[in-house]
Order: structure tokens, then C-alpha cells, then sequence
């Protein structure tokens, strides 16, 4: 199993996912993908290490590589909401400041 | 100070109208309920080197109180995020919640090694969700509530 491989196929679709799904949000995503891929190749590592010991079998092995990846899938989705109630928050803000202004002046 | 009032009114409204970012607010029944089916799940997939058949009935029930919770989520309004995550989740095709009773149903069991990784990788799965429950609007709900109660 060559981890090195796999890693850099992953990397590979994390970058296609952010350039093409969420380039909105792209920054914020970055730094989540870079926590993503370390604990990802920890993940990689250990299961590379019992499929080895055939301690898991080669399909419970994929199955778990696939997993990961949807776990990714499900945090940009997260990320992207999170994002969104981030600006949310900053128009909340300015209609709050808006409304003691308007109120306070009345 | 009535043209100042009328632009402020109006920014107050072009604001107001930006529908692509409205967002659910904190639910206590979608936060509650989400930690309810990550025990209930857990509980579950430590009987999964167990034969799927003798867990058959648990499993299904699960998956209804699961699929309760996503069509609630569903409709609930600006709550896109959440539901896409959920749907995730309760996607057979995808290696999580229900893919992992699906790869159970065809194995009948599962070998415990396997089962204590996969359950590492749902329950994860179940904290992205609790985390962006968390993370939904509370205290700007909280912020508005109490500028109406000033000015009453």
C-alpha cells in the first residue's frame, strides 16, 4: 500500500472539490483541508498497519478509506454553512447598529 | 434627518431581502435529537460483530427515528447546510451511517477490529453535526431579542 499515493490522490480531489465547488469559500476551506489530510494520513497509517496484520480485510480497509472521504465531504459542507451564518451575523450586526441608531434618534 | 432615516431604512431592507444568506437558528430539538441518535447508534454498532438478522429489528428502527429527524431538518426553513449533511449520512451509497448497516446486511457480521474504526468514523460524523447545531445563530437571536425589549 503506498500511502504516499493515496495521499496525493486525495489532496488531488480536495483541491478539484475547492476550486470548483466552493472557491467562495475557498480560503477558510484551505486551512480545514491541511487539518483534514494530517489527520487523514494518521487514519491511513493505522489501517494500512491492521490490513497488514490482517487484523481488517482488504474491503473493510476500502470501506474505511471511502469513509474518510465522506467525512471530508461532510465538513466543507459544514464549513460552507458556517460561512454562511458568519455573514449571517456581520448583517444582523449592521441591522442591530441601524436599528438603536434609527431608534435612539427617533 | 428623513432622507438619513429613509436611507437607513433601505439598507435595512436590501439587507433583510439577501435571502442567500439567511440561516436556521439554533433548534434545542434538532441538537437534542442528534445526540439521542449518536448513542442510540453507538449502542448499536457495538453489536455489529453480532449477526445483522438478530439486530434487524434495532437497526430499522433507527434508521426511522433517523429519517424522522432529516425530514424535519427538511423543512425547516433556510436550513439547507444541515439537511445536506444529513442526507449525507443517510445515504446507503456512501460509507457512513447508513452504508455501514448496508456493508453489515451483506457481510451478516463484521470483524470487531472494523467495527471499532468504523464506529470512530460515524461518530465522528455525528460531531460535525452537533458542531454546526451549535454554531447556528443563538446569540445574534439573543441580540435582537433584546433591542425589542429595550425599545417597547
Amino acid at each position: 500500500m503506498d500511502i504516499e499515493k493515496v495521499m496525493k490522490a486525495l489532496k488531488e480531489n480536495l483541491l478539484l472539490l475547492t476550486k470548483e465547488t466552493y472557491k467562495d469559500i475557498k480560503p477558510e476551506l484551505q486551512k480545514d483541508i491541511n487539518d483534514f489530510l494530517s489527520k487523514s494520513q494518521e487514519k491511513i497509517e493505522r489501517w494500512s498497519l491492521l490490513l497488514a496484520s490482517n487484523s481488517i480485510t482488504k474491503d473493510e480497509f476500502e470501506w474505511l478509506l471511502k469513509s474518510q472521504n465522506d467525512l471530508l465531504t461532510l465538513k466543507v459542507v459544514q464549513r460552507a454553512g458556517v460561512s454562511k451564518i458568519k455573514i449571517n451575523n456581520i448583517k444582523k450586526a449592521i441591522l442591530n447598529t441601524v436599528f438603536q441608531t434609527v431608534i435612539g434618534s427617533l | 434627518m428623513k432622507t438619513k432615516i429613509l436611507l437607513l431604512f433601505s439598507i435595512c431592507s436590501l439587507l433583510w431581502s439577501c435571502e442567500s444568506t439567511r440561516t436556521a437558528i439554533f433548534d434545542q430539538y434538532s441538537y437534542q435529537k442528534t445526540i439521542e441518535l449518536k448513542v442510540e447508534t453507538k449502542q448499536l454498532l457495538g453489536k455489529s460483530s453480532q449477526a445483522y438478522e438478530a439486530n434487524e429489528a434495532e437497526i430499522n428502527q433507527l434508521l426511522l427515528n433517523v429519517a424522522k429527524l432529516t425530514e424535519y431538518e427538511k423543512n425547516k426553513p433556510n436550513n439547507e447546510t444541515s439537511y445536506e449533511m444529513w442526507q449525507l449520512i443517510t445515504n446507503e451509497e456512501k460509507n457512513l451511517l447508513a452504508g455501514f448497516f448496508k456493508y453489515w446486511k451483506e457481510k451478516k457480521t463484521v470483524s470487531t477490529t472494523f467495527k471499532e474504526e468504523a464506529e470512530k468514523q460515524i461518530m465522528e460524523s455525528f460531531d460535525v453535526l452537533i458542531q454546526f447545531e451549535i454554531k447556528k445563530d443563538k446569540a445574534s437571536q439573543q441580540t435582537l431579542l433584546d433591542v425589542i425589549t429595550k425599545n417597547k
